[in-house]
């Protein structure tokens, strides 16, 4: 029959037309990456394969930080996914020459106050995480599955303010994302638009 | 540094300046219409903010309009309803008393406000936000009232400071008033420059994978409108630190937006704000909201340069730009070539110029003659297409196959271009690859008449195969169309026109031979298949009796071929008579199919092939079992589609794909265009395509996922993880 030859031609055509560039969105793979972390440790994604992780992305001097560290909704969903072998990294990407930049020994320092037990704390401090990422906002939340796939990214919750007070009653999205891939089922809202500060690049 | 996101009232300190110009305002006021408006005017680190009435009273049974005035510290912003990539638009949370309601802020064009390569949209300096109120006719005069109203922002530099404060404005009820002597003017100033819904211009907006166009169409008079800007209303539609690029089209403008890397779902409108350097026939910002034709997809990451990469689960982008689609009709008209159904055809015909040497110029002419034949065929057959899309027919590319007529005759046509390869008969001057039997009077238009036949049998093949770029070209302005028709026709005449015109080239090819005959007879045999394929085609579109019509009055061809062959070789009268009596019973086998006689049979038909597993396509049934929560996955497809048979057997009925959709509890539904079908025209249009094959998962919660034409079961199980 013909149809091989059919195939083989329109598949020349498909390679043409195909090619448009996707990114660090839900459905894709989560971009690798080797960071540093607080203590000068390099931190590579792809060592946690076959487990879910949870990227952050945070800065201090930022009021919507604020708010969630200071309503202890950040440490909650720290230690509660912590528990469940969720590896969770805070990644700090406010570029090394911007005012608000922090070091290892500052980060560490304010994540200890905090009572934040992420993983790691990573010191993003050129940015090129955060840039792989298209993070925009701190805080602005990514969740990989164990296959190393963006299964969420975007706003922490749906509150989308700077008020401490409307952590309570707000849906928060990345429970939301962990609990379903845990549970073995497809994540039903894997894509918000994320709300905060600019990351500092 | 951290601010307290909101100072106790006591600490807050009017700036007495202002506070001196409120009062000496105020008796200036009052000497003219006593009483007067009161408000309190609250300084925060950042940011003076204060609530401001257009008039100096209240008058009951009339709208006011009074604004939210902030007066931001140099440098600083705060954010307009779409903050951009990060941020917070400013809120108003009103206690009005008496009756009195308020309307949503109005918001005054924004600027895009760079914070390191992310781009937010807001204000600097003195913003303010209008809000009408209703003031009911009860509202008792005399007796002032207090308009409260508790107002949040998020106020940038490099660092972000959320504050609110809670203001309220004390304003007399009169039965008349004036405007107010400060506010009076910038209030109607800001209400003057508020972007409205655009006027005399024209607006479409095409999605076209990660860009959006939009076309601006300006009114006779305008003067050219300088730089724009587009800002949308909603989020997650159109990437704020992207550029937009502006190109003009004569007086057209087109404005190209890059389509959010964080695609939200439900992106069928474009509607936001145009702000323009010197005004659009006017004012400087206007407001627009168009729906949105063609497809888009999530765009490329802003922050960094793209790296392009070939990625089988991407969406395949069905929309072009005219230049690649004329490169891809180009190419494809090459490939064209090696389509089972034209290569037979074609490489007789370049076998023909191993045995002739002719004079150059002969062989040129015939060259020419070819390219003719073919692009002039394409740019009837396109043209044919604008004219009964023009007259409201629901048709796409692939038309001509939708009816049983045509496929008939193709097949007849295919049947006997085989016979003639087999050898049972050879004919004369229409048969461009005759091989024999050629003079140089009619060689030119053999030539043009072989072209003719080449794009006539390619069209089984260049439905599947071509669906994008034609799909573009149909859906553009008739000279785009030919455009492309003819870029194609070119790519199909290419090869064997240079074969022709360059006699060298020719020499690299075999000797001639007797293997030459033996070569012709194999061709025949991918036409017989197509005879084959073509006669199932109509038993899908018709039935099984139009099968049986159909390949009886082959039969009876090629008998007619052998008795005509016979008498011609010498033998008696009657073969002849024999031959004339087969043309006939053909004839009267396949006219009912030739002559649409068999379209009732349409209606019997209307079975919509439903295979086990999948449901019928129809619009509300998509949207019911996706409103349901389901997965749905699509499959647009049509009988005489090569490409979507492929599919069908190898991917979509493999076990393991059936498989994991069940898994997946995906709802299987098959859009059969094998005949015409409205509804399934305008889905498809509706993806910006105009041909079959195309897949489709639609995903809870997320933009519809378009699989690539040509499937491989690893792009369902990629696509199915998606969910």
């Amino acid at each position: 029959m013909h149809l091989p030859t059919v195939r083989l031609a329109i598949a020349c055509v498909a390679a043409l037309l195909a090619g448009a560039a996707l990114a660090a969105t839900p459905g894709q793979p989560a971009p690798d990456f080797t960071v540093n972390d607080a203590s000068g440790k390099p931190v590579k994604l792809s060592e946690f394969r076959g487990k879910h992780v949870v990227l952050e992305w945070t800065n201090p001097e930022c009021p919507f930080v604020q708010k969630h560290y200071n309503a202890k909704n950040m440490q909650a969903l720290q230690k509660e996914f912590g528990a469940k072998d969720v590896v969770w990294l805070s990644v700090n990407s406010t570029n090394r020459d911007h005012s608000e930049h922090k070091d290892g020994a500052q980060m560490a320092a304010w994540m200890q106050k905090q009572g934040g037990t992420p993983k790691a704390v990573l010191i993003d401090d050129a940015s090129t995480t955060g840039r792989a990422y298209a993070a925009r906002t701190t805080p602005h939340m990514f969740v990989i599955d164990p296959a190393g796939k963006v299964i969420y990214a975007g706003a922490i919750d749906d509150k989308r303010s700077a008020n401490p007070a409307d952590v309570k009653g707000a849906n928060n999205f990345v429970r939301g994302a962990l609990n379903e891939s845990l549970a073995g089922k497809p994540v039903t809202i894997a894509s918000t638009t994320p709300y905060g500060c600019s990351v500092k690049y | 540094m951290p601010h307290p996101p909101r100072p106790p009232p006591s600490a807050l300190k009017p700036r007495f300046a202002s506070f001196v110009r409120l009062a000496l305002a105020g008796l200036v006021a009052l000497l003219v219409v006593a009483p007067v408006a009161h408000a309190e005017p609250v300084r925060t680190p950042n940011v003076e903010a204060e609530l401001v009435s257009e008039r100096s009273a209240l008058v009951p049974g009339q709208s006011a309009t009074v604004a939210l005035r902030l007066k931001i510290r140099d440098h600083w912003h705060t954010y307009w309803q779409n903050p951009g990539d990060s941020g917070l638009p400013t809120t108003l949370d009103w206690k009005l008393p008496g009756g009195i309601a308020a309307g949503p802020i109005q918001w005054p064009a924004p600027k895009a406000l760079p914070a390191g390569p992310l781009v937010n949209f807001g204000y600097e300096g003195e913003v303010f936000h209008l809000v009408d109120l209703t003031v009911p006719a009860t509202l008792p005069v005399g007796h002032p009232v207090t308009l409260a109203a508790r107002a949040d922002w998020l106020v940038c530099e490099d660092t972000c400071i959320p504050e609110g404060v809670d203001l309220t404005l004390t304003l007399p009820v009169a039965t008349g008033t004036d405007a107010h002597p400060k506010w009076g003017v910038p209030i109607r100033a800001t209400r003057e420059a508020l972007p409205r819904p655009i006027r005399g211009w024209t607006v479409t907006a095409t999605g076209e994978g990660p860009k959006v166009r939009l076309v601006l169409a300006p009114p006779a008079d305008a003067a050219d409108p300088g730089a724009i800007r587009f800002f949308p209303f909603g989020e997650g539609q159109i990437e704020p630190s992207t550029a937009q690029t502006l190109a003009r089209d004569g007086s057209r403008l087109i404005l190209t937006l890059p389509v959010a890397n964080q695609l939200a779902p439900g992106l069928t409108r474009v509607a936001g704000v145009l702000t323009a350097q010197n005004g659009l026939s006017g004012p400087r910002a206007a407001t627009i909201d168009v729906p949105l034709a063609g497809t888009v997809v999530a765009g490329p990451k802003p922050l960094e340069a793209p790296t392009p990469k070939l990625d089988v689960a991407a969406p395949a982008t069905s929309t072009l730009s005219l230049a690649a689609a004329l490169a891809f009709a180009f190419g494809g008209g090459l490939l064209l070539n090696l389509m089972p159904c034209v290569f037979p055809v074609l490489s007789i015909k370049a076998m023909g110029f191993v045995r002739h040497h002719d004079a150059r110029s002969t062989m040129h002419h015939e060259a020419i003659a070819y390219s003719v034949g073919v692009v002039l065929s394409f740019v009837l057959l396109a043209l044919a297409l604008v004219a009964l899309r023009a007259a409201g027919e629901e048709l796409g590319w692939g038309f001509q196959l939708q009816s049983p007529a045509v496929v008939t005759a193709l097949a007849l046509l295919f049947f006997v271009l085989a016979l003639n390869l087999s050898g049972l008969f050879e004919f004369g001057m229409f048969a461009p690859q005759a091989v024999a039997g050629w003079t140089a009077k009619n060689r030119t238009l053999d030539a043009f008449l072989g072209g003719v036949l080449a794009v006539v049998v390619a069209s089984p093949c260049t439905a599947p195969f071509m669906g994008a770029a034609l799909g573009y070209a149909i859906t553009q302005p008739v000279g785009v169309t030919v455009a492309v028709f003819v870029a194609l026709g070119l790519g199909m005449a290419l090869p064997f026109a240079a074969l022709a015109w360059f006699p060298g080239w020719r020499r690299r090819l075999p000797k001639p031979g007797p293997w030459m005959e033996r070569v012709k007879q194999v061709l025949a045999f991918p036409l017989y298949a197509t005879v084959a394929w073509l006669a199932w085609v109509v038993g899908a579109q018709v039935d099984n009796d139009a099968v049986l019509r159909l390949a009886l009055g082959l039969v009876m061809v090629a008998f007619a071929a052998w008795a005509w062959r016979a008498f011609r070789g010498g033998a008696a009268r009657g073969f002849a008579l024999a031959a004339a009596a087969g043309l006939v019973g053909a004839g009267v086998l396949m006219m009912p199919l030739l002559t649409g006689a068999v379209a009732t049979a349409e209606a019997r038909a209307a079975k919509s092939a439903v295979d086990e597993g999948w449901q019928a396509f129809s619009p509300v049934r998509v949207e019911s079992l996706a409103a349901a929560g389901r997965p749905v996955f699509v499959d647009f497809t049509a009988a005489w589609c090569v490409t979507c048979q492929v599919n069908k057997r190898l991917v979509l009925n493999d076990p393991e794909v059936i498989a994991a959709f069940g898994r997946n509890n995906v709802a299987l539904v098959r859009a059969d265009w094998t005949r015409r079908d409205p509804e399934i025209t305008q889905a498809l249009a509706a993806l910006g395509r105009n041909g079959v094959p195309v897949y489709v998962l639609h995903r809870p919660g997320k933009t519809p996922l378009v699989l690539p034409e040509v499937l491989q079961a690893g792009m369902i199980h990629d696509a199915l993880s998606t969910l």
